[in-house]
């Protein structure tokens, strides 16, 4: 394992799957808790779909107004996989081609990524608590549910985290970030752009 | 037991056992302190905590099957069968009113689990109807009856029914009460001749458990009383009991006891299954009828105490125990000394053809169990327990082999008291080849006022006994509806059952699944308005179903919930109607509306804090008044949205 992570190449090829394989892994989640659901409601959001007790949630959800939670109101999710896909193939090329523009590719894509993903969870939490049906038979005060950490909405504790989707992604990007540090060091000096043999 | 037993035996033995056990006076009760706590332990399932044994008790002339947890003898839920149920909606809806078809009771006795190898595998519950003739299976995958099948024909009270061969291959019925075959009247003064019984091989599907009848087998006029199945060495061959050999009526208590024995009949079921590929049958009443008297190898009888009810088989398979009611012992034969007499022809006479088979040439031993044997089962560690009816006890005796010489009262063990008159017993898996020998449920034929008064109109008594160690062990007693006969007590861990309905699962082409899908259609031709109506927490979509007086309504109501027990009902007010839908299930109401008015819908079962707002108002508009409706584009009559849910979800 270690000497996958030391060589420019490893470190990059490994960065690629671990960014492929995010694509079918949870990103986060949210377990609802209360005296009637001792075992816990889930929201498991994936790259591509929301998965756990859904139709539950919206359920209870509907009582207090909320919109349904479904996998096509989330135009996110359509773009979701083919963004870790090009993670995955920009790294993959990386790791073929050395040169400091190469690194920065899928590094600029991996921020680009976190950072979209980041404003728009804040957004769609803060649209799901604040865009309430007036006319629901509950009434509650606005609110944003936290992306990290407890929450108390009515008889629920909330728990939401970050799931392995994310941490391989962020695992891939700090390999990437190794693999720029060392480039731009100098360390093994870039060679001329050239195509890379097949690794035998 | 010898043929010149003689009622002064009775009281004879009745008197030593009457000297081994104090008489105790209704309500009084026999613990003592430290026994006491013991008990308590030992039936004390703290809430949220599970029982280990599901109890399946029949429920007798109310119909149905009930529920409990064993140790707590807690009762936990009915599974309506051969009568209506509003709590789970059951007879209202169109499948179980077609499943009733037009009976509404039935009378539920003995209540047999399927098996595998001889032990229980957890997929099906069969139940007799000993008052209409039928047969039921109820499916362990959701415990929902899902087929009665009957009335079987020449079957006139289904009692001895419905034992479970070791592989499911068969459930068995017999005929309680002997008739002219083919449902013909011959008058009573020929009952010896005309009139004829039958025992039946209910054909089980292996794959969906789907019953048809089988073979039958036609008997002299005896009443058929119970039935067991053969395993191990006797697997392939079935045992019934039958009282009145005497051929009487009129009063049965006298004239069916004149005879010092009664028989048991003894099958072979794989011949009669060949006997009525091969054709060798005649057709009667719509069954395969076999004569016995001209197919031999079929059919044998085998006498034994008179009277009796229990035939059982141990779990080994070699001992056959039957208990005449009016004798004091319990009677056990050798499969493999039945087989012997029937190889060597060794026969006392006949019965219509049927041979008899010699008693001493099959018969082992004659336990003095006590008075009024009835019932027997097993714990798997050599040993049998019998109930006493007459006696009120229960009798723990030692199973053979016995050495020669073996002394009848040392092979008696143990006797506990119940209260009262007990009728049939269980054990943990008690007739499987593998019983459990953990507990034993006494369910006894009278209470007698052990618990509240609850005025004259009294349920019966059901009590839990442990049998794990040398001596039993009253723990607990608890009370059940009329009325308990046989039970099957089997280990929690058999049973898969769902918590739900996956949607997925859902084949009815009415389900629906989102409020955007429940419409109500208005056919003006027919007179017929058919609508798939979605419900969930806390509505009905629609809110508002519009029909015109006259009209035949047929509604598909779908409980689109995914969360166990969140149960609604639909019921209409003033209308008779209730349906229950379980989450994930699609359910169908049908019924003409007769009378024009307002009658508001409203789910039954509480299921969220806005239940009780959960309601909608069927319309009957008079008959020639318009309906507030839209025609849509294929000339069907639509009702207006009642509100714009749909539209938001």
């Amino acid at each position: 394992m270690q000497h996958l992570l030391r060589g420019r190449r490893s470190r990059l090829l490994v960065a690629a799957l671990l960014s492929a394989a995010a694509i079918v892994l949870p990103l986060w989640g949210m377990t609802l808790v209360s005296t009637q659901y001792p075992e816990g409601l889930r929201l498991v959001v994936y790259p591509s779909y929301i998965r756990g007790d859904v139709s539950e949630i919206n359920a209870l959800n509907h009582y207090i107004g909320m919109t349904p939670i479904s996998d096509d109101f989330f135009g996110e999710l359509r773009l979701l996989p083919a963004s870790l896909a090009l993670i995955a193939v920009a790294c993959g090329a990386a790791a073929f081609v050395r040169h400091v523009w190469m690194d920065l590719l899928p590094l600029g894509l991996m921020t680009g990524l976190a950072g979209f993903g980041a404003w728009s969870m804040h957004h769609r939490l803060y649209q799901f608590g604040h865009d309430l049906d007036p006319t629901a038979p509950i009434r509650i005060t606005p609110f944003t549910p936290p992306m990290l950490g407890t929450n108390q909405i009515a008889q629920f504790a909330t728990y939401a985290y970050f799931s392995w989707g994310t941490f391989l992604t962020l695992a891939a990007g700090a390999l990437v970030v190794l693999v720029l540090v060392d480039d731009l060091r100098g360390s093994r000096p870039a060679p001329r752009l050239r195509v890379a043999p097949a690794p035998a | 037991m010898h043929r010149t037993t003689t009622w002064l035996a009775v009281v004879v033995v009745a008197g030593i056992a009457g000297c081994s056990t104090k008489p105790q006076a209704p309500g009084q009760r026999a613990m003592a302190t430290g026994d006491v706590q013991q008990a308590a332990l030992a039936s004390y399932i703290k809430p949220g905590d599970l029982d280990t044994y599901y109890l399946f008790y029949s429920g007798g002339h109310s119909g149905q099957v009930f529920v409990a947890g064993v140790p707590s003898m807690r009762h936990i839920a009915t599974i309506p069968v051969f009568a209506p149920y509003p709590g789970t909606g059951y007879g209202f809806d169109e499948e179980s009113r077609k499943l009733l078809g037009d009976f509404t009771w039935g009378d539920l006795h003995h209540p047999a689990l399927s098996k595998t190898d001889g032990d229980y595998d957890g997929r099906w519950l069969f139940v007799n109807d000993n008052a209409n003739n039928r047969i039921a299976r109820i499916d362990l995958h959701d415990l929902k009856t899902k087929q009665i099948l009957g009335p079987i024909p020449n079957t006139m009270g289904n009692h001895g029914s419905s034992m479970v061969i070791n592989n499911t291959e068969y459930a068995l019925v017999a005929t309680r009460f002997s008739v002219p075959l083919g449902s013909q009247y011959a008058p009573l003064e020929e009952y010896a001749t005309k009139f004829k019984g039958a025992v039946t091989g209910i054909k089980v599907d292996p794959k969906d458990g789907t019953m048809s009848i089988g073979w039958q087998i036609m008997t002299p006029p005896f009443n058929w009383d119970l039935g067991a199945t053969g395993k191990g060495g006797s697997d392939g061959w079935a045992f019934w009991t039958s009282y009145n050999s005497e051929r009487a009526t009129g009063k049965l208590e006298s004239a069916s006891a004149q005879r010092d024995r009664d028989y048991v009949a003894v099958v072979n079921w794989k011949a009669a299954e060949q006997a009525a590929k091969a054709g060798k049958t005649f057709e009667v009443g719509g069954g395969r009828m076999i004569d016995p008297a001209k197919t031999a190898g079929v059919m044998w009888l085998l006498p034994c105490g008179k009277s009796p009810h229990g035939v059982d088989v141990d779990p080994s398979g070699e001992y056959v125990i039957c208990s005449g009611k009016l004798q004091p012992t319990s009677t056990v034969f050798s499969f493999k000394k039945i087989q012997e007499a029937i190889s060597r022809q060794d026969f006392t006479g006949n019965e219509d053809g049927i041979p008899v088979i010699k008693y001493e040439s099959a018969m082992l031993m004659e336990v003095p169990v006590g008075l009024g044997p009835l019932h027997t089962q097993f714990d798997g560690k050599g040993y049998a327990y019998t109930s006493l009816y007459v006696e009120s006890a229960i009798t723990k005796w030692k199973l053979p082999p016995y050495a020669a010489g073996t002394d009848p009262k040392s092979v008696v063990v143990d006797k506990i008291p119940v209260q009262f008159n007990v009728g049939h017993l269980v054990t943990a898996e008690g007739d499987t080849r593998h019983p459990q020998g953990t507990y034993l449920v006494a369910m006894n034929k009278m209470s007698k006022g052990r618990h509240l008064n609850v005025g004259p109109s009294i349920p019966e008594s059901s009590q839990l006994i442990d049998i794990s160690g040398g001596k039993m062990k009253m723990i607990y007693e608890a009370y059940t509806e009329p009325e308990p006969h046989f039970a099957q007590l089997v280990r929690r861990e058999i049973l898969k059952p769902i918590e739900f309905y996956p949607k997925e699962e859902n084949k009815d082409p009415n389900a629906i699944w989102a409020p955007k899908d429940a419409r109500v259609i208005r056919n003006a031709a027919t007179h017929t308005v058919e609508g798939r109506i979605y419900a969930i927490r806390s509505y009905f979509e629609p809110g508002r179903v519009q029909v015109q007086e006259g009209d035949t309504v047929v509604l598909h109501v779908t409980n689109a919930e995914q969360q166990r027990d969140e149960i609604h009902g639909f019921g209409i007010v003033a209308l008779n109607k209730n349906v229950v839908i379980d989450p994930g299930e699609t359910k169908t109401l049908k019924f003409i509306a007769r009378k024009s008015g307002v009658y508001p819908y409203y789910c039954t079962n509480f299921c969220s804090a806005l239940h009780q707002e959960m309601q909608g108002y069927l319309e009957v508009v008079p008959a020639g008044q318009a309906l507030a409706m839209y025609r849509n584009g294929e000339g069907q009559m639509l009702p207006a949205p009642a509100h714009d849910l749909a539209a938001r979800h």
